[in-house]
């Protein structure tokens, strides 16, 4: 048997040839379909230049010959922007004194308010669609290849994108909200306090000089001065989360055996390996090192990743370490 | 085409060439199955791995730098993986994987369903190594990881593996 067989199949190892042989059958042979033909966005942002300008000319002929155009509804040109359809949160539109519902386009500066009682699904670009909950506010700051890039003043939203990491961003008063291929729910609150909860994939929560990754399963809250709390997990007992709260808010000093982290560390279980590598860059000194120690317990660490690059919070040691983190929580939603 | 290097592929796709499309696909086209296999019913990983394409073509013009290909493709294809199996059925439900033609044994299945409870890094370079035949070196090439943490998780996951089907397949 050689290990080299694994690797680049030199040598021979019976047991992963049986593997191979017995998995073989899932392997993929499908011809490539033909793709659809591609827009062309150049191409369409000269038709439309062509058109106003024709418009443009039309217009100007028929003011100068002192012939206004027959009363109609202007018409309006396509903007760039995100479709969205307004509707009723319990289904019932029209009516007296009920919502009147509508679809229109939210353009680039502009904002989008729903009342209480109304919802509204917006399509996010190409990439995905959210879905803005009563009583909320919400503005398109950009759009574009680099960047889908919304503001939530206050309210609730649901958002699921399928995309490269960081194109869509929602920012709120306190905190951006930085997609890395995800499905998450988020609530701002008259404060900007944001609290969000991820359902698929992860997010990046970064304000006041603080990123918080948060991966599904989890959740964390931002507020102006503390900027994003360290994740916890949504499923976690009472105990761990109120030890989280508190060292978030501070609790530290005095005896180790009653401080918010010695709780945390000792309740860490490996459900909970997000919040303790979150916690490596919010520690310091012997706290980092006992957080260290109660994450290489509970996960696995890549044998790449020594000790102290992580202890010094060398960015590409924590990095390889969350990537490998990765696979210790996922189970499929 | 078949001399050219990815990132001239890349490159030309951009400019609307289907031929290096077809290149591209018959370079990564086993990894991307690779990764969605690792969170999708089998019977519905093919039409997955044809949308991710689909999305390549359309997003392709958006990509910045071309050797980082790799990398883009394996996100977009986590990503996509991920979205389709929200909307369906638990992969545990094996009896879906039948779908596949022709049917796989079941000591297939078992094995397919033991590299399923792997973590996920192992999950799917042992997919790519043991059910798309590519070899440690392919990996690395085609997914952007090192050929050292392409070595680790190989031998990290089939020693997990081993442990899952009882110290034989």
């Amino acid at each position: 048997m050689s290990d080299d067989y694994l690797w680049d199949k030199s040598g021979d190892d019976p047991e992963v040839e049986r593997l191979e042989q017995l998995l073989g059958g899932y392997a993929h042979d499908a011809p490539m379909r033909e793709p659809p033909p591609r827009r062309r966005r150049r191409a369409t942002v000269l038709v439309v230049s062509a058109t106003v300008l024709a418009a443009a000319a039309v217009l100007a002929i028929l003011w100068w010959r002192g012939r206004a155009p027959a009363a109609s509804p202007p018409r309006q040109l396509a903007a760039a922007g995100f479709p969205y359809e307004l509707s009723a949160d319990d289904g019932l539109c029209g009516g007296p004194g009920a919502l009147v519902c509508e679809g229109g386009t939210l353009g680039v500066g502009e904002w989008l308010e729903t009342a209480a009682g109304a919802r509204a699904d917006v399509k996010v670009a190409d990439i995905g669609d959210l879905t803005l909950r009563p009583g909320s506010r919400l503005r398109l700051v950009a759009t574009g290849p680099a960047e889908h890039r919304l503001e939530l003043e206050r309210g609730r939203l649901s958002a699921r994108v399928t995309a490269p990491p960081r194109l869509f961003v929602i920012d709120t008063p306190v905190v951006s909200t930085v997609d890395l291929g995800c499905a998450y729910d988020m609530e701002v609150d008259a404060a900007g306090r944001t609290h969000v909860r991820v359902t698929s994939g992860s997010v990046s929560l970064e304000g006041n000089g603080h990123a918080a990754w948060v991966p599904w399963g989890h959740e964390a809250t931002a507020d102006r001065a503390r900027g994003p709390s360290t994740p916890v997990r949504s499923d976690a007992p009472a105990a761990f989360r109120d030890a989280v709260a508190r060292f978030d808010a501070g609790g530290g000093g005095g005896a180790w055996s009653v401080s918010p982290l010695a709780t945390i560390v000792d309740e860490a279980t490996p459900a909970d390996a997000v919040t303790l590598w979150n916690l490596l860059s919010r520690t310091e000194g012997a706290d980092r090192a006992a957080v260290f120690a109660r994450l290489d317990e509970v996960a696995i660490r890549p044998e790449w990743v020594i000790e102290e690059d992580v202890l010094s919070l060398q960015p590409d040691a924590l990095e390889r370490w969350r990537e490998s983190l990765e696979g210790t929580w996922f189970l499929d939603p | 085409m078949r001399d050219a290097t990815v990132a001239e592929l890349v490159t030309a796709v951009q400019g609307g060439s289907r031929p290096a499309f077809a290149g591209l696909y018959e370079r990564f086209h086993r990894v991307v199955h690779a990764i969605v296999l690792a969170r999708v019913h089998a019977g519905d990983a093919p039409d997955v791995v044809q949308d991710v394409f689909a999305d390549v073509w359309s997003r392709l013009p958006d990509l910045r730098e071309p050797a980082a290909f790799p990398g883009w493709i394996v996100t977009m294809a986590r990503n996509r993986a991920i979205d389709h199996a929200r909307r369906r059925r638990p992969v545990s439900d094996d009896t879906a994987d039948l779908a596949v033609s022709p049917p796989p044994a079941a000591e297939a299945a078992a094995a397919l369903r033991a590299i399923r409870t792997l973590p996920e890094t192992y999950r799917e370079t042992l997919i790519m190594r043991l059910v798309e035949g590519l070899s440690g070196p392919e990996i690395a090439l085609r997914t952007g990881m090192t050929p050292e943490s392409v070595r680790v998780h190989l031998h990290r996951g089939i020693k997990l593996l081993r442990e899952k089907l009882g110290g034989s397949p």
